[in-house]
């Protein structure tokens, strides 16, 4: 190698250095080749109606990844997020005819109980959160599946005020009310996360959940605070699903599940916890809803979308893991 | 004397837990054969044959946890080499069959392999990986076999049920298919170098690194041979139901069942404890709970249901066991 290389190889390796200091810019960079990708295949897509849909999808999506972030920040997860979120859109549908208020609140209710009893599995009887949420989902696609044909029998349409919360939009038709939810939920969690004390704890519990423990954390309290947050947002992720929709059924948030871990995994959120932020979920969200957007521009069938968006999550998610290591 | 005691005491604790899967085995079984009016050859054959797929899958992913990962994608596996099977298969003469079904093994191994290598090379977690290819793998059986239907030989079926349609009393070859793959597995975690090579990954990475462990090696064919017990899984489906299903509810509520089959039997996430034949018994539990249930006369809505909270009841009683040895310590 000769002297001259030098200057060129340290340059080089400095904008690497760069990107893995702020590994944010290089998912800001995805989304916006992928916006443009996307544009190229349909110009009718870079204007207020189409990025409107995009956010109208990304709204629920990063909500119930939001859930996911902060369980996974403790070293959790919640394989239990599409099922809940189904199930509350399913008691809301049903509780429509009694008015929207009352049919937001049962379905926030049916959120409250399955996170609570989560936390309780989780916290307090030490069942690995896997097991615990992929019975629980199972618990409730059953329950649900017997209760449609018993006790919930009425109503499969929402009411009209979850119709405009979930698909409508303000402002000349351009920003949907669903984006606006969505940035009340970001600013809660990232106050949450980065201004309070539950914050903290949550990283520390990921970080190293032994010595949370002996420093004095009760970190069962802090697993049923948080898996209750979790159960609670995916039903409001729900809720919203079943007003863009207009009807419920139980497969409404089934397709959810895997974008609601991608959106957290390629937005830097380590899956073992305490590494981690909501900011980058947020981003992970809109590139797989821009991802969703392409994929049904090109009208290729649901068989090769689904080995398409596994293979670019992997993708993703392996160059963040690329890039985050490479300091 | 008291070091014939205390090895005692030791071997109780450390296989404590699998017995009282095969005593529970055995209760429930004891249970069932007193709850239905008539108990003869054809629940027998009906029980194992019926079992088959979530043994296969539970030995699978009982080899790829205790080499320390975890595969999501096990049940989207069984439902992709259950579609190509079944494609393939159709109207072909049983010797064809057979050369078929050991192609989709060693396919799904390769397969499966390739994951375990992606994951070393992209040091993406585990969990995020098997996730991505579930959905890869139930897109690509959509892609095969867009709705149920294909087919098979009846060799094929009575090789795996004992019966060209899948309704005999006789269950001599769902016996035989059921041990051999334990037995091979069991032997080959217990009793080979390679074995112990994924024991020693899943236990502690570091610590078989710098003990000369090809730790890379390990995670590769812990991962070829869950796919190849998948791919085996899927076969078996096929033997069973006579055809091919993409559903991919099916591949999910497979992954589930197995991954609590394996927990159940004594098998820890975390890696590097637990066996192969714990593994085995809790899946015929968790396969053996639902004709409990029919025969009880619960639905199978309300089945799901009592399934999935007797798997939760029986993680919490352990969970609460382990605090209390905890605490006691």
């Amino acid at each position: 190698m000769t002297v001259a290389d030098l200057p060129g190889v340290r340059r080089q390796a400095a904008s690497m250095r760069l990107l893995a200091d702020h590994p944010l810019w290089v998912l800001g960079g995805v989304l916006v080749v992928l916006i443009a990708i996307t544009g190229a295949i349909r110009p009718s897509y870079l204007s207020f109606s189409g990025l409107r849909n995009t956010v109208l999808l990304a709204a629920p999506l990063g909500i119930m990844a939001a859930a996911q972030t902060l369980l996974m920040l403790t070293g959790g997860i919640d394989l239990s997020v599409a099922m809940v979120a189904t199930g509350a859109a399913y008691v809301a549908g049903n509780r429509s005819p009694s008015g929207a208020l009352i049919a937001i609140a049962s379905g926030l209710l049916v959120g409250l109980i399955a996170g609570a009893t989560n936390g309780i599995g989780v916290g307090i009887f030490q069942v690995n959160p896997l097991i615990m949420t992929l019975a629980m989902a199972a618990i409730l696609l059953g329950l649900f599946t017997s209760w449609a044909q018993t006790i919930f029998t009425g109503s499969t349409t929402v009411a009209p005020l979850i119709k405009t919360l979930g698909g409508g939009s303000f402002f000349g038709n351009r920003v949907p009310y669903n984006a606006l939810i969505w940035v009340g939920v970001a600013l809660v969690v990232m106050w949450l996360l980065k201004r309070t004390g539950l914050g903290r704890i949550t990283y520390a519990i990921g970080d190293n959940p032994i010595a949370a423990r002996l420093s004095g954390v009760r970190v069962w309290q802090v697993h049923l605070v948080l898996y209750t947050l979790a159960g609670l947002l995916a039903a409001l992720a729900g809720i919203l699903i079943a007003g863009r929709t207009g009807a419920v059924d139980l497969q409404l948030a089934s397709t959810f599940l895997l974008p609601s871990v991608a959106a957290a995994v390629i937005g830097g959120t380590s899956i073992f916890g305490g590494v981690g932020s909501y900011s980058g979920t947020i981003l992970g969200a809109l590139i797989l809803s821009v991802l969703n957007s392409m994929l049904t521009f090109l009208n290729v069938g649901q068989a090769i979308q689904q080995v398409v968006y596994g293979l670019i999550v992997l993708l993703l998610a392996w160059l963040y893991a690329k890039v985050t290591t490479e300091r | 004397m008291t070091a014939v005691v205390r090895r005692r005491a030791l071997n109780l604790r450390r296989h404590g837990w699998s017995i009282g899967v095969w005593l529970l085995l055995a209760i429930l079984i004891g249970w069932y054969v007193l709850l239905i009016p008539r108990f003869g050859s054809f629940q027998i054959a009906s029980i194992i044959k019926n079992s088959l797929p979530l043994v296969y899958l539970a030995i699978g992913q009982a080899v790829i946890v205790i080499t320390g990962g975890i595969d999501l994608g096990a049940g989207a596996m069984l439902v992709l080499t259950n579609s190509t099977s079944a494609t393939l298969m159709q109207d072909q003469p049983f010797l064809v069959t057979i050369l078929i079904g050991f192609g989709i093994i060693l396919g799904a191994a390769a397969l499966n392999g390739f994951v375990g290598w992606i994951i070393n090379v992209s040091r993406v977690p585990d969990i995020v990986v098997t996730l991505a290819t579930s959905f890869i793998y139930s897109g690509l059986a959509l892609m095969i076999l867009p709705g149920p239907g294909g087919g098979t030989s009846a060799g094929f079926r009575i090789l795996f049920t004992g019966s060209d349609d899948g309704t005999g009393t006789s269950f001599g070859f769902s016996l035989g298919m059921l041990l051999v793959p334990v037995v091979i597995a069991a032997f080959f975690m217990r009793r080979s170098r390679t074995g112990l090579s994924l024991y020693a990954t899943g236990s502690d990475l570091n610590a078989a690194y710098l003990s000369g462990v090809d730790i890379r090696r390990a995670k590769v064919i812990g991962y070829a041979f869950g796919g190849a017990m998948a791919g085996l899984a899927g076969l078996a489906t096929v033997a069973i139901t006579g055809s091919g299903d993409p559903r991919f509810s099916i591949g999910a509520n497979a992954t589930l069942n197995s991954v609590a089959a394996i927990v159940l039997g004594g098998v820890a996430l975390t890696g590097g404890i637990g066996s192969v034949v714990g593994a085995v018994a809790a899946a015929i539990i968790v396969f053996f709970l639902s004709p409990i249930l029919s025969a009880m006369g619960i639905d199978p809505n309300t089945a799901q249901v009592v399934q999935g909270s007797l798997i939760v009841v029986v993680m919490m009683i352990a969970g609460l066991l382990a605090l209390r040895r905890r605490r006691a310590k």
